[in-house]
């Protein structure tokens, strides 16, 4: 396989690789335990990546936003329109969206159904339209929750009714992923909730979980001083947080699993070079005789181990690429979220390991082949 | 001059509470292009007499020189590259690696010297001891007079000083036996090196120069 010429210019590998090619079963198990312990290492690791992933994903739409209702000492029971101007001169890096909001039922040839009423201007900000638009400036029409669409049996251009005023629906919009996601909405322009004088929550979109969290601070120190509490300021960045070292000691744990199972297989190699050195101890005593050094006999013991390392920690890369792509198709959707760094890390660690943890447990071994001395090893 | 020389060499092996004198106050000498016979019964003292002479074993008492250099001043790196340099061992077993070709046995002791390329000597002794044809074969692939006149272009490829063959005809029935008695005398006189064998077998007696008898590791005579 390995060219004989080209390898004297490197006879520990040369010899190293001639060793392990007499007995291939041996080679062959013995990098099958190591293949394991990788694999167990990346895929489990890459496992946490997708689960974190998976788990942005669909946190990502709540843990950005910070919500803003009326505080407890507050005179007013809403957000007012000075407040909401207030809001706005704090902040200036995200978007603002005042709602109003309430309940009402709507009717259809086909049924009824109890659903929460909106009233924004920016829809565009907090929902996306599976059908239609939502539009950026909501003056008219109305969105509805894809799913009651369907219960109703309305489609796009369909009126609903709202206090006595009709809508066209100009969008069908998707249930959000999270936290009291979902159920029966209806969304429509500010001015049909003009009967209700103040704001019920104001929501802000930032960019993402830190910024959010940088602006509830902000808002906290504008409007509550001390104990009192104007503006109620809640901001899910901090579930975020506990949720990613929540995944973190997941992660550590799985990864603490699959440590377990390549030490396991470093013991293999241990075990497999300890036999292998001490059935060839005559042969390592003429390699001393004919005038071989130690750290030649050191160095060919120690390349044998890398390579048992290197053809299965290749092997287990190889195999948990595979896995990783299996695992992100199922959990995330997409099989080549997995070629980012986040996960192609474990494939490097887990093959680092393996080559670090064979040369490791061949460092006995090799010691004990290399310092026998020859008059006693050539006995056999 | 001689290219090695044991004086009073005395060897003992301490086993329990039993001291065992393996060699006792030995003196040899071995001249470059002369052919020396080792004999005497097992037990006698041959094996850790050879092991001396070879640098494998360090005396308890007396001095080993090669070259006029005493050898008990040697750090184990000195020994090793000694023994590589200056050494050339024959065993009775061959002890070839099964693993290597013909022609990589032949250069085993000075694989690990990159700077040097020993191939074309390598396969120069070989085709002397007439197996140009089978250099890229194995050891199984070979009888065993075929691996021994291995052995012997192995012991010489770094032009040693000194061939030691322990029984080298041993496991050889008598003809093929002789023909490597035949090599190795040859390469005496071509090479210029001196050989110390180490044998209980006749026919290789009538090879040597010159004979020294060991019985209870005391030389006879």
């Amino acid at each position: 396989m390995i060219p004989g010429d080209l390898l004297t210019r490197f006879p520990s590998v040369l010899m190293a690789w001639r060793n392990l090619g007499r007995n291939r079963m041996r080679t062959a198990l013995a990098a099958l335990g190591i293949l394991i312990g990788v694999v167990a290492i990346a895929s489990l690791g890459i496992a946490g990546v997708a689960i974190q992933t998976q788990a942005n994903a669909d946190l990502g739409s709540l843990t950005n936003q910070v919500t803003v209702s009326s505080g407890q000492d507050s005179p007013t029971d809403g957000v007012t329109d000075d407040q909401v101007t207030r809001i706005e001169r704090v902040v200036t890096d995200a978007r603002v969206v005042p709602q109003k909001t309430n309940t009402t039922t709507i009717e259809s040839r086909e049924g009824e159904a109890f659903v929460a009423v909106t009233g924004l201007t920016a829809a565009d900000a907090l929902y996306n339209a599976s059908v239609g638009e939502a539009p950026s400036r909501l003056q008219s029409g109305a969105l509805v929750s894809a799913e009651t669409a369907r219960e109703l049996g309305l489609e796009l251009g369909d009126p609903v009714e709202y206090e006595g005023r009709l809508y066209r629906i100009r969008g069908l919009i998707e249930a959000e992923g999270g936290f009291g996601g979902g159920g029966n909405e209806l969304v429509i322009p500010i001015s049909g909730l003009s009967d209700q004088q103040h704001y019920d929550t104001v929501t802000i979109v930032a960019a993402d979980g830190e910024a959010a969290s940088g602006i509830a601070d902000r808002l906290e120190a504008e409007f509550n001083d001390g104990e009192d509490e104007e503006l109620s300021v809640t901001s899910f960045a901090s579930a975020q947080e506990n949720i990613d070292s929540f995944l973190n000691t997941l992660n550590l744990a799985l990864l603490g699993i699959g440590s377990i199972s390549l030490v396991v297989a470093s013991v293999a190699i241990l075990n497999v070079m300890l036999m292998s050195t001490i059935e060839r101890r005559g042969e390592i005593g003429v390699l001393r005789a004919v005038g071989i050094r130690r750290g030649e006999v050191l160095r060919m013991i120690l390349t044998e181990a890398a390579f048992i390392g290197v053809i299965g920690g290749l092997l287990g890369a190889i195999v948990s690429l595979g896995v990783g792509l299996v695992l992100f198709d199922v959990v995330a959707g997409d099989p080549l979220l997995v070629l980012r760094w986040d996960s192609v890390r474990y494939l490097v660690a887990g093959f680092a390991f393996a080559v670090v943890a064979s040369v490791l447990s061949g460092l006995y071994p090799a010691w004990k082949a290399a310092t026998d001395r020859p008059v006693e090893a050539l006995r056999g | 001059m001689s290219v090695i020389v044991l004086e009073s060499v005395t060897k003992r092996y301490e086993s329990g509470a039993e001291t065992v004198v393996a060699l006792d106050a030995v003196d040899f000498h071995a001249d470059r292009g002369e052919m020396v016979s080792i004999i005497g019964p097992s037990g006698s003292g041959k094996s850790t007499m050879l092991n001396m002479i070879g640098l494998l074993d360090t005396p308890t008492s007396g001095t080993v020189r090669i070259d006029d250099r005493v050898v008990s001043d040697f750090s184990e790196a000195d020994l090793t590259e000694e023994r590589r340099s200056g050494i050339g061992f024959v065993f009775q077993d061959f002890h070839l690696l099964p693993m290597l070709t013909a022609v990589e046995n032949v250069e085993l002791p000075s694989m690990w010297d990159t700077s040097v390329d020993r191939r074309d000597r390598a396969v120069d002794l070989l085709r002397r001891v007439g197996l140009g044809d089978r250099l890229t074969h194995t050891p199984d692939e070979l009888s065993g007079g075929q691996r021994q006149r291995v052995a012997i272009a192995r012991a010489l490829i770094n032009e040693p000083d000194i061939v030691l063959a322990d029984e080298p005809t041993g496991n050889l029935d008598r003809d093929t036996g002789a023909t490597i008695l035949d090599e190795l005398t040859r390469f005496t006189d071509e090479e210029d090196v001196a050989v110390v064998s180490v044998t209980h077998d006749e026919q290789l007696v009538e090879y040597a120069d010159r004979v020294v008898e060991l019985i209870d590791g005391v030389i006879q005579g």
